[in-house]
């Protein structure tokens, strides 16, 4: 039950941040629909559905792309992610010792801080219709990023 | 391969002992390099900053290796029911966490914590199922999973317990050597048994010329034999029933027998007067009325009594109704201990016969009494009453007979 109550604190503020920069409640009640469908199935596509609407809702809404509401999702997104993997594996009524999520949570926090990282380089980074050969180094990276993934699959 | 062969197989290949991705690996990776891959060709740096978490935790996790196993201490053999503990020694390899389901209920702990106690608690004696400790492990969050496996069990059986009764002031003796009860039949020794009329085949030896003399016939004097009593415990396991009528035609679930019906009643009387008699020094057998192949033959000791309680087990597993009850072999002049709910008259006849046979015979009541009707049919109480009438007239008629009855144990 605890996992599945981290999913849902996890899910609140993504569902607050989509509601304030929306002018309908048409975000908050999809998420809230796709917040139960993950509590009451951590392993199904539910979490995949939640996390993928709340970034293209973001990532195409008006304002700066480094605004508040989206260094708050980036973690609030990958927390949902966490909590869901793990309360897939996880029965519904089973004691949790504290311990055994120690590790889940440093791992949590060396990615955020690395996230953040790539935040403020985006920050600095410029930006404009003359930027061939900042998107040149992007695609390079990432196609690095997706070859050492590819690999590690 | 047919399709079908296709999916069973990528079925197995998502479960079972090995380590496998899990849909939270697939979200992590698909929906990652979507955002990352989609945010750079959109130009939505929103995009990228979402999908770079699901990334890092891709590549900063490895697919775990090794076994992982959960292992258990074995309970001692001779532990009784009621609470016992030990310990759940947890090897995770290269796992994270893992997840047990303990007797108390499933549990998360770090995948190479130190061992886990566990409380067993076992409240019915008979054989059964102690303890499987079924398990999961995961890896790194939670992307890759070994299991669930579906833990060994470990299986124990209860003695019958032995209730030690009390027993009254008795004459000194050398203890081990010689029961406390003498035999009931003739023989050579030198107390005196009976004095009785000559009959064909007595020695002229034994002739007992005083009272032959006032009495004007011949009499002999009879002596007890050298032996100890032998004890006969005799089971009826056709029949296991409880004080509720409405509940004997259904099978009970859960237990070897129905807690304190006339089986489990009739099993732990025979266990303790078995250690009671054993511990007198006399020789005790059991007998199984309808299945006289679990009989153990007539001995003493201690480890006589645990081969008397293991088989009292055996005798209530391969319980169930016969349409003959016998007891075979019975030694000359043996004390029988009839344990039996008495409901039909094959039983109180055997126990009259057996009276009849020189034996002296002791019936115990193993009914539970008073008979709680059926209160789902309005015959109920008329059928109980007549049931407890019929048991009553066939427990006075082996009195009548001779035969020592013990209306409750």
């Amino acid at each position: 039950m605890l996992m599945r109550l981290a999913i849902v604190l996890a899910a609140l503020p993504v569902a607050l941040v989509l509601h304030l920069e929306s002018d309908s409640v048409a975000p908050l009640l999809i998420v809230a629909g796709l917040m139960v469908i993950t509590v009451l199935m951590p392993g199904s596509a539910g979490a995949a559905l939640l996390i993928g609407y709340a970034a293209l809702a973001m990532a195409f809404d008006d304002g700066h792309p480094l605004r508040l509401g989206v260094l708050i999702m980036i973690p609030a997104l990958h927390l949902i992610h966490v909590t869901s993997a793990l309360a897939a594996v996880v029965p519904v009524k089973t004691k949790i010792e504290a311990a055994a999520l120690k590790a889940p949570a440093r791992r949590f926090a060396i990615v955020q801080a690395i996230s953040f990282l790539v935040a403020a380089f985006a920050a600095f980074i410029p930006s404009g219709p003359n930027i061939g050969l900042v998107e040149l180094l992007g695609l390079g990276s990432l196609t690095v990023v997706i070859a050492v993934v590819a690999l590690r699959i | 391969m047919s399709r079908a062969d296709k999916i069973r197989e990528a079925f197995a290949q998502s479960h079972g002992a090995h380590w496998h991705p899990t849909d939270a690996h697939s979200r992590a990776v698909w929906l990652g390099v979507g955002l990352v891959v989609g945010g750079m060709f959109l130009h939505q740096v929103e995009m990228v900053l979402f999908g770079v978490p699901l990334i890092l935790s891709v590549l900063l996790t490895n697919k775990p290796k090794g076994t992982p196993t959960v292992s258990v201490r074995p309970v001692p053999r001779g532990a009784g029911a009621g609470v016992v503990h030990t310990v759940a020694h947890v090897d995770g390899a290269d796992a994270e966490i893992a997840v047990i389901k303990l007797p108390g209920g499933p549990k998360v702990v770090p995948a190479h914590s130190p061992d886990l106690p566990v409380e067993i608690r076992r409240d019915a004696w008979g054989p059964g199922v102690d303890l499987r400790l079924d398990h999961l492990f995961a890896g790194p969050d939670g992307m890759h999973v070994y299991g669930p496996i579906v833990g060994t069990e470990h299986v124990r059986t209860i003695l019958p317990p032995v209730e030690h009764h009390p027993s009254g002031p008795l004459p000194p003796r050398p203890a081990g050597l010689v029961g406390i009860h003498r035999s009931p039949r003739a023989g050579d020794s030198t107390e005196l048994r009976d004095i009785r009329a000559f009959q064909p085949g007595d020695r002229l030896k034994r002739i007992d010329w005083r009272v032959t003399t006032r009495t004007g016939t011949v009499h002999v004097r009879e002596r007890h034999a050298e032996a100890d009593a032998e004890i006969v415990l005799a089971l009826d396991t056709r029949t296991d029933v409880g004080a509720n009528v409405a509940d004997w035609s259904s099978p009970h679930y859960g237990a070897t027998t129905r807690p304190d019906g006339s089986l489990d009643r009739a099993v732990r009387r025979a266990a303790s007067m078995a250690a009671g008699y054993l511990r007198q020094g006399d020789r005790v057998a059991l007998m199984d009325l309808s299945r006289p192949q679990l009989n153990i033959r007539s001995g003493v000791g201690r480890r006589h009594l645990m081969r008397i309680r293991t088989q009292l087990v055996v005798c209530v597993q391969t319980a169930g109704w016969a349409s003959r009850v016998a007891l075979r072999k019975l030694p000359q002049g043996s004390v029988v201990v009839l344990l039996s709910p008495f409901l039909d008259d094959d039983i109180a006849e055997l126990a009259v016969q057996t009276r009849k046979h020189g034996h002296v015979v002791l019936a115990i009541n193993t009914l539970p009494l008073p008979l709680k009707p059926d209160q789902e049919t309005p015959w109920g109480e008329v059928a109980a009453e007549m049931i407890a009438a019929e048991h009553r007239l066939r427990l006075k008629r082996m009195a009548r007979h001779g035969v020592a009855v013990t209306p409750e144990c």
